[in-house]
Order: C-alpha cells, then sequence, then structure tokens
C-alpha cells in the first residue's frame, strides 16, 4: 500500500486495497448477521494484512480511521477504538519482519494475538475493567474470538494468497 | 541513506503519535462533543458503511424475527376464522330471529348437534325432543328456508334427515303457483349430490332459471310457502310428458347451524310471505292484477248482459253465451281455460293476458 516502484508493486497494491475494501465491506456486511459471543472480526485482520505491507506510518494512519470508523459507529467509548487500532497497526508494521514471514500459519497466530491484544486493550483504554463478566469475556470468549480470526485469516491467505500475501522479491 | 531511513522512522513515529494524540484527545472530549463527532462521522465519511451495517441488521432482525412473525400471522388468520365462523353464526342467528319474529309461534329452536357430519348419512342430530314438543314429521327450517324432516324423536334429542337423504320428498310449486311437483334429492355425483330436483312438473308450466321454489303445503309435514330452493336448469328425462328441474337449495349444507323445528305441522298454515318478503310483495300484485281482472270481468259481463239483452229483444235464442265469448276479443272458450287460472288466489296479470289471446295461439 505504500508508494509502488513498479507495475508490479503497483498491481500489488491495487490488489492489496481491493483485499483491504472485500474485508471491510464483510466487516460490517455479514457480522451483523452473526450473533454470539464469538464473531470473526474482519476489520482487525484487514487492518493487520494492510499493516504489515505498508511503512508504520501509514499502517497508523490505517489504524486510527479504521478505529475511528469503529468508534463512530459504537460511539460509547469514541476514541478507543482508534488508539487501540493505531498502536496495533503501527506496532504490526514494526514487527512485519519478525511474524509475517512466508508461513501461512506464524501469520494467523500473529492475527490471534493480534486480536486478543486488541480486545485487552480496548477494554482497558475504554475503562470497561468494573464491567461484570469482563474476565470471562477476555479469557473465554476474546481468546475463542481471536483463535476465530486467525483460523480466518489462515484461510483467507490459502484462498486469496493474490489480495493478501505481499509479492515475494 | 541511513539519513533518510531516520528521517522517515521520525515521519512514521510522528504520524503514529499524531493519530495517538488525536484518538485520546476524542478519548477525552466531552461526551456532547463526541456524539457530534461520531454523528458528523457517520452521516458523512462513514454514511456508507453505516448504511451497509444497518441494512445488515435490519436483515438480521427480520431472520430472527421470522418465526415470531409467522408464529403471529398463524395466530391472525386462526382468530381471522374464528371471527369469521362468528360472524356467520351472528348472521344465522339473526336470520332466524327475524324468521321466529315472522313465525310469531308454533316452533322450537333447536342447535345442531356435532355428533356426525352432514355429509356422512345426510341426518341432523338436534338438541330438541319430545319433552320440547318435537314430534316425527316435524319440519325443520333456518331463515334461508327448508333443512329437512324429523325422523327420530328422543326425549332430548331428535334426529333429523336433511334435503340431501335420499327417502326426502315434499310437495313443492313454484313461488306463484303456476307449477307443482315433488322435490327429491338430486343423487348425482360429486357436487350434483348437493342438488335437488323438482320432478313431475306439468309439461305446459315452464320455469325460467332462478324461479323460487316453495313447499306447496299438500300433505301433512311441510306448510305452505316454505322456501326450498331456486331453478338452476331443466333436466332432460325420458318423461315427455312432465318436467324436471335442477334445483339449487335455500339452504347449504356448510350454513346449518342453529334451526327451528316448526310444530303442529298437521294443521293448515300457510307460510307464504315468512321466508321472503317477495313472495308478499308478489302476491300483492296478483292480488292488485286480480282486482283488476274481477273489473274487467264485471264490465265484460255487463256488456255481455246488455248483448244477451237487445238479441233477447230481437228474440234470437239460439245464440248462446259460449258463441258470444267467442266472437268477444277479451274472453277465450271456457274449455280452453285451464281450471287453476281462474281462481283467485292464483290468477296473475300475464296468465290473463295469456288466455286473452285467440284460442289456439297458446300452446
Amino acid at each position: 500500500m505504500s508508494r509502488p516502484s513498479s507495475p508490479s508493486d503497483g498491481a500489488s497494491l491495487l490488489r492489496a486495497w481491493l483485499g483491504f475494501a472485500l474485508l471491510l465491506v464483510a466487516h460490517f456486511a455479514i457480522g451483523p448477521l452473526l450473533s454470539g459471543p464469538v464473531t470473526p472480526d474482519f476489520l482487525l485482520i484487514a487492518v493487520l494484512f494492510a499493516s504489515v505491507r505498508v511503512r508504520p506510518g501509514v499502517a497508523a494512519v490505517i489504524g486510527f480511521a479504521s478505529g475511528l470508523l469503529l468508534d463512530a459507529l459504537a460511539p460509547m467509548h469514541f476514541g478507543a477504538a482508534a488508539v487501540v487500532c493505531t498502536a496495533l497497526a503501527f506496532a504490526a508494521s514494526w514487527l512485519k519482519a519478525a511474524f509475517f514471514s512466508e508461513n501461512v500459519f506464524v501469520t494467523g497466530l500473529f492475527v490471534f494475538a493480534g486480536k486478543w491484544l486488541f480486545d485487552l486493550a480496548l477494554a482497558g483504554v475504554s475503562g470497561r475493567f468494573q464491567t461484570p463478566g469482563l474476565l470471562a469475556h477476555l479469557l473465554i470468549w476474546s481468546p475463542l474470538a481471536a483463535l476465530l480470526a486467525g483460523v480466518l485469516a489462515v484461510v483467507l491467505l490459502t484462498m486469496f494468497r493474490s489480495l493478501y500475501r505481499p509479492a515475494t522479491r | 541513506m541511513s539519513r533518510t531511513a531516520r528521517s522517515d522512522g521520525r515521519l512514521d513515529n510522528g504520524i503514529a503519535l499524531v493519530c495517538v494524540v488525536l484518538s485520546l484527545f476524542g478519548l477525552i472530549m466531552p461526551r456532547s462533543s463526541r456524539d457530534r463527532v461520531a454523528a458528523s462521522l457517520r452521516t458523512t465519511v462513514f454514511a456508507p458503511v453505516a448504511a451497509l451495517q444497518s441494512r445488515a441488521a435490519a436483515v438480521r432482525a427480520a431472520v430472527d424475527t421470522r418465526p415470531e412473525t409467522l408464529r403471529a400471522s398463524g395466530q391472525v388468520a386462526a382468530r381471522l376464522l374464528a371471527v369469521q365462523g362468528v360472524a356467520d353464526e351472528n348472521a344465522t342467528l339473526r336470520q332466524l330471529l327475524g324468521l321466529s319474529a315472522r313465525l310469531e309461534s308454533g316452533f322450537v329452536p333447536a342447535d345442531v348437534v356435532p355428533s356426525g357430519a352432514f355429509d356422512e348419512n345426510f341426518t341432523l342430530t338436534l338438541n330438541a325432543g319430545s319433552r320440547s314438543g318435537v314430534q316425527r314429521f316435524f319440519p325443520v327450517v333456518t331463515g334461508a328456508g327448508l333443512v329437512g324432516m324429523i325422523e327420530q324423536v328422543d326425549v332430548a334429542r331428535s334426529h333429523a334427515i336433511t334435503w340431501a337423504h335420499p327417502d326426502f320428498r315434499v310437495s313443492a310449486m313454484s313461488e306463484d303457483g303456476t307449477a307443482f311437483g315433488i322435490v327429491q334429492p338430486h343423487l348425482g355425483r360429486g357436487a350434483e349430490r348437493w342438488l335437488l330436483e323438482l320432478r313431475g312438473v306439468r309439461f305446459r308450466a315452464k320455469l325460467d332459471t332462478g324461479a323460487v321454489i316453495v313447499s306447496s303445503g299438500l300433505g301433512a309435514t311441510y306448510p305452505r310457502g316454505i322456501v326450498i330452493g331456486t331453478v338452476m336448469a331443466e333436466l332432460s328425462t325420458p318423461e315427455k310428458w312432465a318436467r324436471t328441474y335442477l334445483v339449487k337449495p335455500a339452504v347449504l349444507p356448510s350454513a346449518i347451524g342453529p334451526v327451528l323445528v316448526l310444530l303442529s305441522p298437521g294443521t293448515p298454515r300457510d307460510l307464504n310471505g315468512v321466508w321472503t318478503t317477495i313472495a308478499s310483495t308478489d302476491s300483492a300484485a296478483r292480488a292488485v292484477a286480480a282486482s283488476g281482472d274481477s273489473i274487467a270481468r264485471a264490465a265484460a259481463f255487463d256488456e255481455l248482459a246488455a248483448r244477451r239483452a237487445a238479441l233477447d229483444s230481437v228474440g234470437i235464442d239460439s245464440l248462446r253465451l259460449d258463441s258470444l265469448l267467442r266472437l268477444m276479443p277479451g274472453f277465450p272458450r271456457r274449455d280452453s281455460m285451464p281450471r287453476d287460472t281462474v281462481r283467485r288466489d292464483t290468477v296473475r296479470r300475464d296468465s290473463v293476458l295469456r288466455t286473452s289471446r285467440v284460442p289456439g295461439d297458446e300452446r
């Protein structure tokens, strides 16, 4: 998603944006159709996938915009998701060399950790530690949701390789 | 190169810092300001996404409430059917109330006991028996017309055969009294099983479609004037000397609810006009026509008497009344006039007009 240096980079960037848009639409079109405490977080997967393909600054902007979108649609703790998403995208972009290897399952593990961390950080930033049932949520449902996100990431990377995996040089 | 990398790193850090600061600023903003910003974002930049989410939520809500909606619509349909049933029963009861008011006395109201289906053996069980004065052969009617006849009587119950029963017979006539016959079940197949036949109608009495058939009062069971049905069509039968008509029953099987059992059917009783006001209107018209005819008849007889006196005065004795009648355009021969057409209660204007034609024209 950075500035393309060659035609192939331009095509890769276009595919990356397309993949991001598809996940964004999926998050808001499919997410509300599913019920229960464990729902797939397509938006966080999109942010993480995009962050590892861009510079940390751009990743921070993507994270900020995505968090702002979440905050705008659920404004009870406006700004909390923006802070967490910004930090997470920035960190993911810095850590891409270490974690975002060619191994799909490592990437899935990275998404799993990112999603769980996101839930923990969001609960902390939004000051919901006093909420009843938060512990069960963070220790039971949140890991399950993170696991679902990780599995989804693996599936997406396997099925839509050209959209979500950066071109190897 | 390293300087560029360091500057890029500083730029990235700066951008991230700005984003974090903005986010924290949003977090610590007053609630009203946060809501305003969120609302403005929802209605401008993120409006498509918000619309998409709303639509998905609506779909989800529709899916969630689908069983409840189906259950509710089923309940509404069931209630509608019940309401329709109550409305039908109400209409039947109102009709019966009107009928009982016109009958004034001499009947026992009864309900149909739902012990057996109407179409099993074409009988009905009524919750009125000999204790209420019900006896065998008493007619059973509703506000619409004739239902049948009491066949068996218990103390508190009675069983009636309906018009669809193979043994059912009733002496019937057209409403204007020009055609008489016997009504019996049609005994056809399928839906035609629920029709009646008017048999033995004399060949000259032709009935139009829609003519109302009522009981004639002949016999000891059914009083005169109970509506039986309406003529649907004429049936072709081997009996060339008589006509047979297909009759649609006035009381349909589905409409049999509360009924009235008419008491003392053996006593002479005329129920003309009880079921249909049309009948009474028609009888009134007949009376007017008959009175008009009687005036004309009286005038004719006066004229005839005057002519006769004149002829007598000239000594022509061979001229008889019949020959004079034959000469007069308004009077047919005595032998060409059917007996029933000169009855006071059955003479109609059209019958007089018909008989006033030249003898021989009538077929």
